[in-house]
Parts: C-alpha cells; sequence; structure tokens
C-alpha cells in the first residue's frame, strides 16, 4: 500500500495492512488496489473507528454471540461438541444489481432441480432419453423407491433449496454445489445479521442493506399453503436432535417461525395421519419442515436402522394426509454427478442456458469424460459423484505421479462413483484480525424457498470463509469462520416483522405452543435441577462460615450437623468423627470430578436447558450460561479462596433469582410453566424433608446451633425471628419448615402448590377413579396439614412423619414420570 | 419353449409373534401376495391378521409387487399374520443354453438402455443395499462367465458351483451376513446364496433380480416349509433366466413367486416397527399343497 495516494480519503488507512494476494479476485480491492464502490461505506466506517474503535464493537459482537449460545457441533469431538459460531465482524458486501444477477441465477436452478425431482419420481423421461444417466440415480441410494409416484402438493418437492457459489479470478460467479436434502444456513445467516447490526448499526442503516425478514415469511407462506384445508394448520420442525452439527439452528428457526420443534419419538402415525404426543394428548400435524435426511425419516418404509424415524410416515405421506418439507426423496439431486448434466437440462427443460454457470464437471462414467479427467487430472478435484460413495476431495495437483496412477486405477475400477471439477479459485475478503485486516478466502451460500410458481431468493446469505489463506475448503468443521451478507440497495428498505403480517384475521390462540411429552420431561428435571442446586448453595453458604469458628463442644456438633447436610446431599464425603475441612467444603464447589458438585451441577443445569433452546426465552438462557461460566473459572490463592467462594455463592443466588423471576413474570402459564414449576415444589419439598431428617440427630434433643443451622439454610431464619426473636424452639421451627402453608419456604407450601398443579394436569385416564399422582399429592398435603405441631418435639413422630413424607415424595415424582413422560423403546423386526 | 401342463397350489404362509411385554402399537408392511408373472397367475388370496388392524391399505411398490401396510394400536402380546394364496402355474421348459447371445452382448445390451425393457432391465445393474459388487465376488462369478460364453450356460454353471461349493447352514449367516463373509465361509442359506449368484453376475455388469417365494418341497430340495429365495438374470429375448443356486435348478413348477425386487431389502415378506414388546420370538411356517393333497414332503429346512 506504498503506492501514492490520488484520493486519500477514498483509500483504507495503512494501519489495516490489508494485503490480498496476487492472482485471486478480490471483493474489496481492484487489481489497482482502488476501492471498489460498494466497500466504499464500510471502508470509510473503517477509516473512522480504526483498530481499536472495531475491537471495541466487536466485543458487543462476541457477546451476543456467546449470550445467544449461538453455536455449532463438530462431530468427534469428546471433549466438547459444542462450540461458539466464528463470525467475522466485518460483512461481505454485495452490489445491487450483481445481486439481482445471482438471485435470478439461484432461482432458475431451484425450478430446474424441482422439475428433475418431479420427473425422477414420475414418468422418468429424462432417464429413458438418456438425458441423465440412469445409473446416476437408480443407482443412488438417495433415490427412495417407496416414494416414488407420490405427488405432493403443488408439485413442490423443494421448498427450500440452497447453492454455494464462488467467484473466480476473472470476476464471474459459479455454482459449487447443491443443496436439497435439508439446507442448513439460513438460521445462523439471520443470526448473523442479528450481530451485525449490533456491531455496524450506523453503516447498516446507511447502507440501505436489503431485510431478510420478507424471506422467511415467503417460506412460512409456502408452508402453511401445503395444509390448505386447516386454517391455522399444525407445523413441526424435525430435528435429529441435540448432537445434530447445526441444532442451533434447529431451536433457532423453530422460535422465530413459531413451529414447534420435535423429535421422531414425538411424532406417531395413527390411521394413517400423523400426530404430535403432547401432554394434552395426539395433536394432527399437518406439514413436517424436516432438518434430518430423508432415508432417516420413516424406519418402516425407508432405512430400517434409523432410530430418529416416524414409522408411517411414507404412507401418510402417500394419502395425502400430511407434507414434509422438502418432500421424502428431494436429497437425490444433492449430488455432483448430476452437476455435469445441468447445462444440457437447463436447456432441455426450461429452453434457456443456465443462468448462472456449474463450475466444469465430468462424470467418470462416460467414458469420453472420463479419459479428459485422466488426461487433466493435476489440475482437477475428484469428489465423490453421489453420496453412496462418500470420501474427502482428493486435489489433483497435491498428487505425485505414483499416487495419480493409483487413484487413475480406482476410477477406472467403478468410474461412475467419481466426478471431476475444475479448481476455482475462491475470491478473497478481509477479515479482521489481531486489529489488522488478513485475506481469506470465501464461498457464499445462497438460500431459496418456493414461492408461488417460483422461488423467491433470501437477499444475503452465509458468507463463509477458509481458515487460512492457503485453505481451499471452506468447512465448519475444519475450523471455517463466517460472515454477515449485506445486498446494498438504493432506497430505505421499510423495516419488517415477522409478527407484523398475517394475510388474514388469525383466531384468537391462548396456547402457544404444543408441549411434547419430552420437553415436560426436561421442563420437569430442569425445575429439580435448579432446586437442587439452590439448596446446595445455600447449604455451603451456611457452613462455609462455621469452619473458622473458634473449636468448642457446640461448635464441633454443629460441625457433624453440618458434615451429615452436605454428606447427605452428596456434596462432600461422609467421614464420621473427622471435623469438615476447607478444603473439602471448596471441592463440593468447584470439583467438576465429583457428579454433585456445584460446578457439575450447574454444568448439568445448562445442559437440560440446552435441550430447551427452544421454550425458554433468551434472557432466561443467558442467566444460566452465566450460572454455569461462574463456576469455571481457577481457583485463587489460599488466602483468598474464603472471600472468592463467599462471592461466587452470592452470585449464584442471585442467578438463581434472576432465573426464577423470569420464569415467574414472563412464561405463559400452561403446561410447560407448570412442568418446570412442579419440579421446582417436588424439590424443594424433598429438601426440606431432607434437611430436616440430615440436620438434626435423632439421638438426642436439637441444640439451638443445629436448628439454627437448618434455619438458615432453609432461608426462613428473617420469617422465625419476626415472629419469635431469638428464642430457638425445636417445635416451632419444625412447624414453619414442615407445616406453615404461609412460608414459601416451607413442605407444606410446596405440597400445597403441588397438589394444585397435579388436579390442572392433563387427565391421565385411569380405568376407574382418581389418578394415582392426584391421589398422593392429595395424601402428602393431608398428612402435614393434619400433622399436630406440639408432637413435632417428639423425635419418633418428626422421624416418622417426615420419613413418610420422603417417600411419598418419591412415589410422586416417579409416578409423574411414568404417567406423562414415559418413552417406551422400539423394538423392529424383519423377517 | 415347450409348455407343459398347468398345475395348481394352495399355499399357507403364517408368521406369528411372540412378545415378553405388550406391544402399544405396530406398524408392519408385508410383501405376501403372490405376483402375476408369466408363468404364474393368482387365483385368490387372503390375509389374515390377528388382533384385528385398525388400519390396512395396499398399493404396488415401485417394482409392481402388492404390498399391504398395517397398524395395530391396541395392546397385544401376540401378532399372527397368514396369508393364504391359491397359484396356477404355467411351466414353460427352460431354453437350450446354447442359444443365448454371449454374456458380454448382455452387458453391451443394457448399457446401452435403448429400449424401456432394457431401461428396466437396467435398474438390477447396480449396487443395491445387500449387493455391493467385489473384485473378489467377481473373480469367483468369472470363473463361470467365460470369454463369449452363452449367458444360459454361463448362469447355470455358476448356479451349480454355489450349490457344489456351500454349505446349507442355518446356523451360519443371519439376515445381516454381508455376501463377502458368506463367500469367505462357504455357508450360509438360500437368501446369501441368491444375494451371492446375484453379487457376482453384477459385478461383470449384468442385470439380476432377487425373487422371494416358495418353493413345493420334495425329498431332493431344500427350502420348503420357510419362505424361499432365489434370483434372475437378465437376457435380451428371453426375458429373466431364473435360477435356484440353493437347489441348483431353474426354477419351473416347483417355484411360487411372491416378489422381486434388488435384493431381500425390497421385497422382505413382513417388516415391521412395534413399540414396547421387549424380548420377541417369531415363528415362521409355509405349507405348499396342491390342491386338495396331502402334505408333499418332508426333508427340506427351515430357511
Amino acid at each position: 500500500m506504498s503506492a501514492p495516494v490520488s484520493e486519500p480519503e477514498s483509500r483504507l488507512n495503512a494501519a489495516w495492512a490489508y494485503q490480498p494476494r496476487a492472482g485471486f479476485y478480490d471483493e474489496m480491492l481492484t487489481a489497482k488496489g482502488e476501492i471498489r464502490p460498494h466497500w466504499q461505506a464500510l471502508v470509510d466506517a473503517l477509516n473512522h473507528i480504526g483498530p481499536s474503535g472495531l475491537a471495541e464493537r466487536w466485543q458487543e459482537g462476541r457477546r451476543v454471540i456467546h449470550d445467544n449460545g449461538v453455536t455449532y457441533n463438530v462431530y468427534g469431538d469428546p471433549q466438547s461438541t459444542e462450540r461458539p459460531w466464528p463470525l467475522d465482524p466485518l460483512p461481505f458486501q454485495i452490489e445491487k444489481t450483481e445481486w439481482a444477477a445471482i438471485e435470478s441465477a439461484i432461482s432458475q436452478r431451484a425450478l430446474l432441480l424441482n422439475y428433475i425431482l418431479k420427473d425422477l419420481y414420475g414418468p422418468q423421461k429424462l432417464l429413458k432419453e438418456g438425458r441423465i444417466p440412469a445409473e446416476l440415480i437408480l443407482g443412488h441410494p438417495g433415490f427412495l423407491r417407496p416414494c416414488a409416484g407420490v405427488s405432493p402438493p403443488g408439485d413442490i418437492w423443494l421448498h427450500s433449496y440452497s447453492a454455494d457459489i464462488a467467484r473466480s479470478p476473472d470476476g464471474n460467479w459459479w455454482v459449487l454445489a447443491d443443496r436439497t436434502q435439508a439446507p442448513s444456513g439460513s438460521g445462523y445467516a439471520l443470526e448473523n445479521r442479528l450481530v451485525s447490526l449490533r456491531v455496524l448499526p450506523d453503516v447498516f442503516r446507511a447502507g440501505n442493506v436489503q431485510r431478510l425478514a420478507p424471506f422467511f415469511q415467503a417460506y412460512k407462506d409456502t408452508l402453511r399453503a401445503l395444509a390448505p384445508k386447516r386454517e391455522n394448520p399444525r407445523i413441526v420442525l424435525l430435528t435429529p436432535g441435540p448432537f445434530n452439527e447445526t441444532w442451533f439452528e434447529h431451536a433457532f428457526l423453530a422460535r422465530y417461525l413459531g413451529f414447534t420443534l420435535v423429535e421422531g419419538d414425538d411424532l406417531t402415525v395413527r390411521n394413517n395421519n400423523v400426530y404430535l404426543k403432547t401432554l394434552g394428548g395426539l395433536l394432527p400435524v399437518d406439514v413436517i419442515v424436516r432438518r434430518q435426511d430423508d432415508n432417516f425419516c420413516d424406519p418402516l418404509e425407508l432405512r430400517g436402522d434409523s432410530m430418529l424415524g416416524v414409522p408411517g410416515l411414507v404412507q401418510a405421506v402417500w394419502s395425502g394426509n400430511v407434507a414434509v418439507a422438502n418432500a421424502l426423496g428431494s436429497g437425490l439431486v444433492e449430488s455432483s454427478g448430476l452437476a455435469a448434466f445441468l447445462p444440457a437440462l437447463s436447456k432441455h427443460v426450461l429452453g434457456e442456458d443456465l443462468r448462472m454457470p456449474n463450475i466444469a464437471t465430468w462424470w467418470c462414467g462416460h467414458e469420453a469424460a472420463r479419459l479428459q479427467v485422466e488426461e487433466r487430472l493435476a489440475h482437477l478435484v475428484i469428489k465423490p459423484a453421489t453420496p453412496a460413495h462418500s470420501f474427502e476431495p482428493i486435489f489433483g495437483a497435491r498428487l505425485g505421479p505414483k499416487q495419480r496412477e493409483l487413484l487413475i486405477r480406482k476410477i477406472r475400477s467403478n468410474p461412475g462413483a467419481y466426478v471431476a471439477q475444475e479448481q476455482v479459485s475462491l475470491s478473497t475478503v478481509p477479515v479482521a484480525r489481531d486489529g489488522q485486516l488478513e485475506a481469506r478466502h470465501l464461498v457464499l451460500r445462497v438460500f431459496a424457498v418456493a414461492s408461488g410458481a417460483a422461488y423467491a431468493v433470501m437477499p444475503g446469505g452465509l458468507t463463509r470463509i477458509t481458515s487460512s489463506l492457503d485453505s481451499l475448503v471452506v468447512s465448519m468443521q475444519h475450523g471455517g469462520g463466517s460472515k454477515d451478507t449485506w445486498v446494498l440497495a438504493d432506497a430505505p428498505e421499510p423495516p419488517f416483522s415477522l409478527l407484523r403480517r398475517a394475510s388474514g384475521p388469525l383466531p384468537v390462540s391462548r396456547a402457544t405452543f404444543d408441549l411434547p411429552s419430552r420437553v415436560a420431561d426436561n421442563l420437569f428435571w430442569l425445575g429439580r435441577y435448579l432446586e437442587r442446586f439452590e439448596t446446595a448453595v445455600r447449604a455451603v453458604r451456611v457452613v462455609l462460615p462455621r469452619l473458622y469458628l473458634d473449636p468448642d463442644a457446640s461448635t464441633e456438633r454443629q460441625l457433624t450437623a453440618c458434615r451429615n447436610i452436605l454428606a447427605g446431599g452428596g456434596w462432600v464425603k461422609a467421614a464420621e468423627g473427622e471435623r469438615l475441612t476447607e478444603a473439602e467444603v471448596l471441592s463440593a464447589i468447584t470439583d467438576s470430578t465429583v457428579r454433585t458438585s456445584l460446578r457439575a451441577s450447574a454444568k448439568e443445569i445448562r445442559r437440560v436447558a440446552r435441550l430447551l433452546r427452544d421454550r425458554i426465552s433468551t434472557d432466561a438462557w443467558r442467566v444460566l450460561k452465566q450460572l454455569d461460566k461462574q463456576f469455571t473459572g481457577e481457583l485463587p490463592p489460599e488466602a483468598l479462596r474464603n472471600s472468592w467462594a463467599q462471592e461466587l455463592l452470592d452470585n449464584s443466588m442471585i442467578s438463581l433469582a434472576a432465573f426464577s423471576g423470569l420464569a415467574t413474570e414472563n412464561m405463559t402459564r400452561g403446561h410447560g410453566w407448570r412442568f418446570l414449576d412442579m419440579g421446582r415444589r417436588l424439590e424443594r419439598a424433598v429438601q426440606t424433608v431432607q434437611l430436616i431428617r440430615r440436620g438434626l440427630d435423632f439421638e438426642s434433643e436439637p441444640t439451638d446451633a443445629e436448628l439454627s443451622n437448618i434455619l438458615e439454610i432453609a432461608d426462613s431464619t428473617l420469617t422465625y425471628r419476626s415472629r419469635y426473636l431469638n428464642s430457638m424452639q425445636m417445635d416451632l421451627v419444625l412447624d414453619l419448615l414442615l407445616l406453615d402453608e404461609g412460608n414459601p419456604r416451607s413442605a407444606a407450601f410446596q405440597l400445597s402448590k403441588l397438589r394444585k398443579h397435579v388436579d390442572r394436569l392433563p387427565e391421565s385416564h385411569p380405568p376407574s377413579g382418581t389418578p394415582r399422582e392426584a391421589r398422593l399429592a392429595l395424601k402428602l398435603l393431608t398428612s402435614v396439614q393434619l400433622a399436630e405441631t406440639e408432637e413435632l418435639v417428639k423425635l419418633s413422630y418428626l422421624d416418622e412423619l417426615t420419613a413418610k413424607m420422603e417417600e411419598d415424595l418419591g412415589l410422586l415424582s416417579d409416578t409423574i414420570s411414568r404417567v406423562y413422560f414415559t418413552h417406551q423403546l422400539r423394538s423392529q423386526a424383519r423377517l | 419353449m415347450k409348455k407343459v401342463d398347468t398345475m395348481h397350489v394352495q399355499t399357507t404362509h403364517t408368521t406369528t409373534y411372540l412378545y415378553s411385554d405388550s406391544v402399544s402399537i405396530c406398524h408392519t408392511e408385508v410383501h405376501l401376495a403372490p405376483r402375476e408373472c408369466p408363468h404364474q397367475r393368482l387365483i385368490s388370496h387372503e390375509l389374515r391378521i390377528s388382533p384385528e388392524p385398525a388400519f390396512t391399505t395396499s398399493r404396488r411398490d415401485y417394482f409392481g409387487n402388492e404390498i399391504t401396510i398395517f397398524s395395530i394400536q391396541e395392546a397385544h402380546e401376540t401378532l399372527s399374520i397368514t396369508a393364504h394364496s391359491e397359484i396356477e402355474l404355467l411351466p414353460e421348459e427352460p431354453p437350450a443354453g446354447g442359444l443365448t447371445p454371449p454374456w458380454e452382448e448382455v452387458v453391451e445390451a443394457v448399457r446401452g438402455t435403448k429400449t424401456e425393457e432394457l431401461f428396466r432391465a437396467a435398474e438390477f445393474s447396480y449396487p443395491s443395499p445387500f449387493v455391493k459388487p467385489s473384485p473378489a465376488c467377481e473373480a469367483y462369478g468369472r470363473e463361470s462367465f467365460t470369454k463369449g460364453r452363452p449367458i444360459l450356460e454361463a448362469g447355470l454353471d455358476l448356479c451349480h458351483r454355489i450349490f457344489r461349493d456351500f454349505k446349507y447352514d442355518p446356523r451360519a449367516t443371519t439376515i445381516s451376513t454381508p455376501v463377502e463373509e458368506v463367500l469367505e465361509k462357504r455357508s450360509g442359506v438360500c437368501q446369501d446364496f441368491a444375494h451371492l449368484m446375484i453379487t457376482c453376475v453384477r459385478s461383470l455388469g449384468l442385470p439380476a433380480r432377487y425373487i422371494s417365494g416358495y418353493l413345493r418341497s420334495n425329498e431332493k430340495t431344500l427350502g420348503g416349509e420357510a419362505s424361499h429365495a432365489w434370483c434372475s438374470i437378465y437376457c435380451p429375448e428371453f426375458g429373466w433366466l431364473e435360477f435356484d443356486p440353493t437347489n441348483d435348478v431353474m426354477p419351473n413348477c416347483n417355484h411360487v413367486t411372491i416378489a422381486h425386487g434388488r435384493d431381500y431389502s425390497d421385497v422382505a415378506p413382513v417388516r415391521g416397527v412395534a413399540l414396547g414388546g421387549g424380548e420377541q420370538i417369531v415363528n415362521v411356517a409355509v405349507q405348499v399343497l396342491p390342491p386338495a393333497a396331502t402334505a408333499s414332503g418332508s426333508t427340506s429346512r427351515a430357511d
């Protein structure tokens, strides 16, 4: 950048040190080093804010990514499969006329592929006329024969489609690959937009960047139209589950689009209709948006080894009772081999040339093509022709003569399995690295959705960048990154939100989401884990200062009680007679190898909360992430540990209170909230009863110290003092903790709430009489209502009462689980 | 081709599942109705299912076989499926081996897919779930498919070699044993032998089909009293030539065809997914009788 500068204000400041590599098309700079006009606004902004300004703004961006829990999963990483989403702060800029050309090319291609699918699953004229080699289709494991002959509504097979495109050194765009199975990335593109809006709001507004929301609205409209008979069709998003690479996106899109997120087990086929299993019974499903591969969708007619599918789904599709988007079988055209024939197919089918060429592709199953490939191998990339033959791309240029010979022999033995593609010199784009700009290669994923008889293209897309300038593979699995994509318009775009538009008046709906049993199960346990965690925090917080008291007989007895409480909860080891040590208590907090330590429990809470990403608000999720994060730090030097631990425990209590507040104030009082709250109430009752059983020595009269221990851990000291001042009296303490329905920490309070919840559950349909869970809840409540306060001083009475309560609470939890959460194992057979 | 006298047979095929735990819902797909083909006519077919399914439907599958799909939505501990069929067999004398073209010509013709028939046949020359062409299978096949040999002669030779080289042993393999392993172990059952023969000829580029059906058993044949499986190879003008490598014969008047497909996975007689059930015991019984006749044989081994 040392060349003389004619218009200094239109140049990138030297501080950014941007040096694109010669021989590639750079998106921002021309070959002469001039700024391309549509990047000028971003460059001006960069010059204005400078490296430190960008770093500062990017802090905010990273915070949003972290707080929103934007992640993707890396397969085969035993440590932690969940990675934060890698995003670069500088959006990729595209000018609007160039975008118009991309848009028209992508919608043309989607239309063509949809036509091909319709033919291949129907008359197969394209095969019979030899326009597509039969081997590529009929030998393709993605050709789902049970789906041949089905006509999906409106003849739409591809409801959504995406293409990876790249720019070569001459400035032209090429299609690298098609995604027709269950295209992923549109949710990440949307999330990228949310982040870049926070980082560069001023530049965004000035650039009149086109909005993404109308694209998603078009998708919703198309999906709704698949169930024309229903005014408010039930649409579900089918995910393979939390271990899928793009699980975050499934949960995110389900929330954004207002669909119920389901796994295969949440659905069932009855009488040829698909139903969602909810607490309230079976609810009919009209449209399934699938984010799992089609051959896994029905273990009856498709892959029999699939544990993810819905048995009977194919027949339900045949009968027209449910629509699947993309249609079952549409993964077939996601094949590099087919790309070789698309230019000719476009002419034949649409009567026009492809508006954006494929990257030059040869299918080796044709002898002439194979001979060319063998000759030019050094310049080509060898890829599998269909997903049936899966292997990593082989770059001919990187092979020695011997390896090349071997590869040729392999190709000759099964030519139909291979395609060769020209290698593209991907264009470059600046990314921010350590206060400077560096060049990286980019591939743009563009998204289209069916809209009427055509396809609507998302104005923007997911820009993916290589991990280094030397890498030619763009892959999140291999350390690549992403960028937001800005399509710049002339005039400001009107604001748009998914909630604003409806084609007609919608009926009032009080139930926002259907609640699958699996979700109810997770909410119930989230409630229990949170409450258990809270008790542990309170217990440790009360015990910690007692460690530093002067040793005397009463302190010793108090510490023994403390050990019993902590050991009973599994937070420290039970070792009779030994004085509880600081190290032991600290390990209850931070030792991740102890299954029940606070640190491990916080992680577990986060894990369960993650399964509920589409059910709990972003704020609530942030609170739980924060809770987990508080425990991940290193231990401070010994002298500071006590105060460090106290602060950590105090902060955890604040996080827990924040979560409860959000749940109380913001969650709709549906079954979801009910199960979360039931979990909490049940666990709090259990914890209170166990606290009494562990904190008191049932051999002799409890001491004041023991009573004050349990009062404090049960957070009822203030209430007690306001009533009885400082005099500790056993029956009064126990009355407050067990029997007083007015004390929100008492067992009686929890049992009264539990009983109300249980009464409002959807009926569990016992053959006769009152359901078991209702009888148990009533029995528990009655046992505290009928107990005599004066009797509580008798240790044997107290022992019997609390033991019975503990047992019945366990039974109640088991009964609720059995009635509402049962997941039966599936057995499969073939003869 | 000389016509032989027609013959009537009645078949009864019963599949019973006994579950250790109750099954709350099951979805089942069956390929049990004998299809129409040049050498057989279906006179009657009846499917009895107990308990009574809540839902039943039938359609033709991709290969033209009839499939029935049913679901039982009440709790049950046993499931029994019985198919009764009456079939007229129209046996045909196989052509003389020497009249058929050299096998390489068939490979060429199929590769060209010039006619609808050749195009349809070509579909059976590609790999399928149970049939993965391999160098070992190709080598085994080439010993019979020598240069320029008429396809029927070569097919009969391969059929004979499998019969001679392989031991019939129901304990040697399961449904999921790969063909490669069958080739190595030199033992298996009719399904394995059919898959092996198909893999050998597909490795050479020839179209081959898997056929599921029944065998009228007698002292000399294996595979009765259970469902049977064999295969066929396509030859232009002669159609699909059938071979039963388990018994070293070209099926004539003893084989009843139920369905054909690329391999077992396309035509499994019964497949199902049940919720619950625990452990299960499955019993299969097949009877093939001439009308109003007594049991026709006793030496066959379960398949």
